[in-house]
């Protein structure tokens, strides 16, 4: 049924001549299905999910309000009226906060006021303290101000506040961790994910010794730190919001894939391929992305990659921990309950998608063929039942644990 | 004429790689979050002085054409992210085959000039040995009012680790606070220079190749004939 919905907008979109009308009709459409979704008892937060995910996300910042909160299992009536004084000068990190919260003129829309937005980069300061004052196991890391701009301005401080504590123990948990080697492993799964898609590129950035730091800022902000358009940026966080907490990697993958020719056209050395990969283009066509990344992430699930990320670390570092994984698997935790819900009612459409893309496709053309071909409306649903999945295959333990 | 050669020298020491017409100069960029290197390397590479900076994360990238007796060469410069945590894990690649080290403090702030040994061990730790042509830079002499590490206190260290030091100011160069000072402050676009004029000089270093450790050993003992306790080059 839902996945019929997604289907339809999916169909549309990819012809290329959308009349105005039609796409204001979809609009209103969805809208309605997201009030819908917001009004049944309980809150049908599979089909937010979705919504957050299939073209155009959600919307408005006015749903965003509603929507993420939900997505994060978060529960706005147990949230405190007041937001307790921040004790600014007690906190190991004030220093780097303000010297980041000070340069981050840019995440503000270029007509605010100064005052107002002075006001808000103080905000922003206490989001940030509070949190890591409540959370000493948390760590800042420069870019966590950029995920957290994006909260504040969608959400205001006290929403905010409650959706990045969640995030940040969560989503963003690994990045927050002492040290950056969990961070660094989850870079790890970059390659392989090229390496599915299009084994020429691969190789030649493997030849380019580019590494993979190119995409850090993509990944610890959720793009916030390299998107000048606000309206993507909360776009794709309407997508990783409501997915997996590794989607930004392959979100990451299918940029550095979408730009294949221009890759392989440029000089095969570090600098030369970390200097265009870095400069994002700010014309990207996100949707088509967002619904590639979804389907890469069905094709080619992160389980799948664990082991090939896991040679790349054992090679660059002596460390054979596995606690990135669990922590990654814990990050399903506020779902979890859900998602068992929703497997329950998805799962025949969810493996009718998996054994539709795991064909084994041994060519890297005939892997192009097979994107092509899988086009939107199966990612896109499927993305959003592979979060299903992929709480299943990641955390066994924890299957144990929330599932007795 | 010796341009000529030392591109000729390039070409063949690449063997069968396709030519390359400049020569690359790699120097990578670190210091404190926050101390400018982002400013340092955008007045360099672009002319001015950014309006807006962000935080760096992970590494950005710039570079210049620049013109050496003739050559043209490319100066790349690694913008690295200051805060800590990148340092050990993220940043390491970036390490890799430089040719030559700028590490800056800011001279209004204390704790940045008391990181610097820090910096130090990190590059040793990276393995960049001593003969790798390294300059301390002081950065943001127009605040010259507020200022918590003296010259003679940075000389010293600068000497001690036989580096050139040199203050500037990515912002405001020729107004280091009031014009009487000026002279005391040194332009960016000459530091960065006068490192390129140095690595000029270093031909076996230039190749962006991995330098082979008995390139290095030669390049060593035949500088430390040259000049003994740093090079000096308070000429700009
Ligand atoms: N007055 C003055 N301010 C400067 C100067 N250079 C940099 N700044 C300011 O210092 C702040 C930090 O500069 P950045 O270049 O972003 O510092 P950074 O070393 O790159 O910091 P990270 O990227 O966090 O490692 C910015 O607000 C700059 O405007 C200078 O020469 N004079
Ligand atoms: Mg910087």
């Amino acid at each position: 049924m839902n996945l019929k919905k997604s289907r339809n907008v999916g169909a549309s979109s990819s012809l290329n001549g959308i009349d105005k009308q039609d796409a204001e009709s979809k609009r209103k459409k969805k809208v309605a299905e997201i009030t819908q979704a917001l009004s049944v008892t309980p809150v049908d937060v599979a089909a937010l999910r979705r919504m957050a995910i299939s073209e155009g996300g959600l919307l408005t910042d006015e749903i965003r309000c509603k929507v993420w909160p939900w997505l994060l299992n978060v529960h706005l009536d147990n949230m405190p009226e007041q937001l307790g004084e921040v004790d600014r000068e007690n906190n190991k990190d004030y220093n780097q906060v303000l010297l980041d919260v000070q340069r981050s003129l840019r995440r503000f829309p270029p007509g605010m006021p100064d005052e107002q937005r002075e006001g808000l980069q103080e905000e922003l300061t206490d989001i940030i303290l509070r949190v890591l004052l409540k959370n000493p196991q948390l760590h800042y890391y420069q870019g966590y101000h950029d995920i957290v701009v994006t909260f504040l301005l969608v959400l205001g401080e006290r929403l905010a506040t409650a959706l990045v504590e969640k995030l940040s123990t969560h989503h963003l948990r690994d990045f927050m961790d002492p040290t950056m080697d969990n961070t660094k492993h989850i870079l790890n799964y970059l390659m392989p994910i090229i390496d599915r898609v299009n084994p020429e590129v691969h190789d030649f950035m493997e030849q380019a010794e580019v590494g993979t730091i190119f995409a850090l800022s993509w990944l610890i902000t959720w793009f916030g730190h390299v998107l000048s358009d606000f309206r993507h940026v909360v776009r794709l966080y309407d997508f990783f919001l409501a997915c997996h907490p590794l989607m930004p990697i392959y979100f990451a993958a299918v940029i550095v894939l979408y730009r294949e020719e221009e890759v392989l056209d440029c000089e095969c050395d570090m600098a030369s391929v970390h200097h265009l990969l870095s400069q994002i283009p700010q014309d990207l066509p996100y949707e088509t992305l967002i619904s590639r990344a979804g389907d890469l992430f069905v094709q080619f699930p992160p389980s799948e990659l664990a082991r090939e990320a896991i040679q790349q670390r054992s090679q660059e570092t002596a460390s054979s921990t596995f606690k990135d994984f669990e922590l990654a698997s814990t990050q399903q935790r506020p779902d979890s309950v859900l998602r068992r819900r929703r497997r329950e009612q998805q799962s025949p459409p969810a493996a009718e998608a998996k054994k539709g893309t795991l064909v084994a496709v041994p060519s890297s053309a005939r892997r192009f063929v097979r994107l092509a071909v899988m086009g939107l409306t199966v990612a896109l649903g499927a993305a959003a039942l592979a979060v299903v999945n992929s709480a299943l295959e990641w955390a066994p333990k924890l299957d144990l644990h929330f599932f007795p | 004429m010796a341009d000529v050669e030392s591109s000729l020298e390039f070409t063949t020491s690449l063997g069968s790689l396709p030519p390359p017409r400049t020569r690359i100069f790699k120097i990578i960029v670190i210091g404190d979050s926050g101390v400018g290197k982002t400013c340092l390397t955008y007045r360099f590479c672009a002319g001015k002085f950014p309006e807006k900076t962000e935080a760096t994360i992970g590494v950005d990238f710039r570079e210049k054409l620049i013109e050496i007796d003739g050559e043209k060469i490319k100066v790349q410069l690694w913008d690295t992210a200051g805060q800590e945590r990148f340092r050990k894990s993220m940043v390491q690649h970036y390490y890799r085959n430089v040719h030559a080290i700028v590490f800056v403090y800011d001279i209004t702030n204390a704790v940045s000039f008391r990181s610097l040994p820090s910096w130090i061990e990190e590059c040793k730790q990276h393995s960049l040995g001593q003969e790798v042509p390294r300059i301390l830079v002081g950065n943001k002499c127009d605040l010259r009012h507020a200022a918590q590490v003296g010259t003679e206190a940075a000389q010293q260290f600068a000497d001690l680790h036989s580096m050139p030091l040199f203050e500037t100011s990515a912002k405001n160069p020729s107004h280091a606070d009031g014009d009487s000072h000026s002279s005391n402050s040194d332009h960016v676009e000459a530091i960065f220079m006068t490192v390129a004029h140095k690595l000029k000089s270093q031909k076996p270093l230039m190749l962006s190749q991995p330098a082979g450790a008995q390139n290095t050993v030669t390049l060593q003992s035949r500088r430390e004939e040259e000049e003994k306790g740093g090079w000096n080059c308070s000429s700009c």
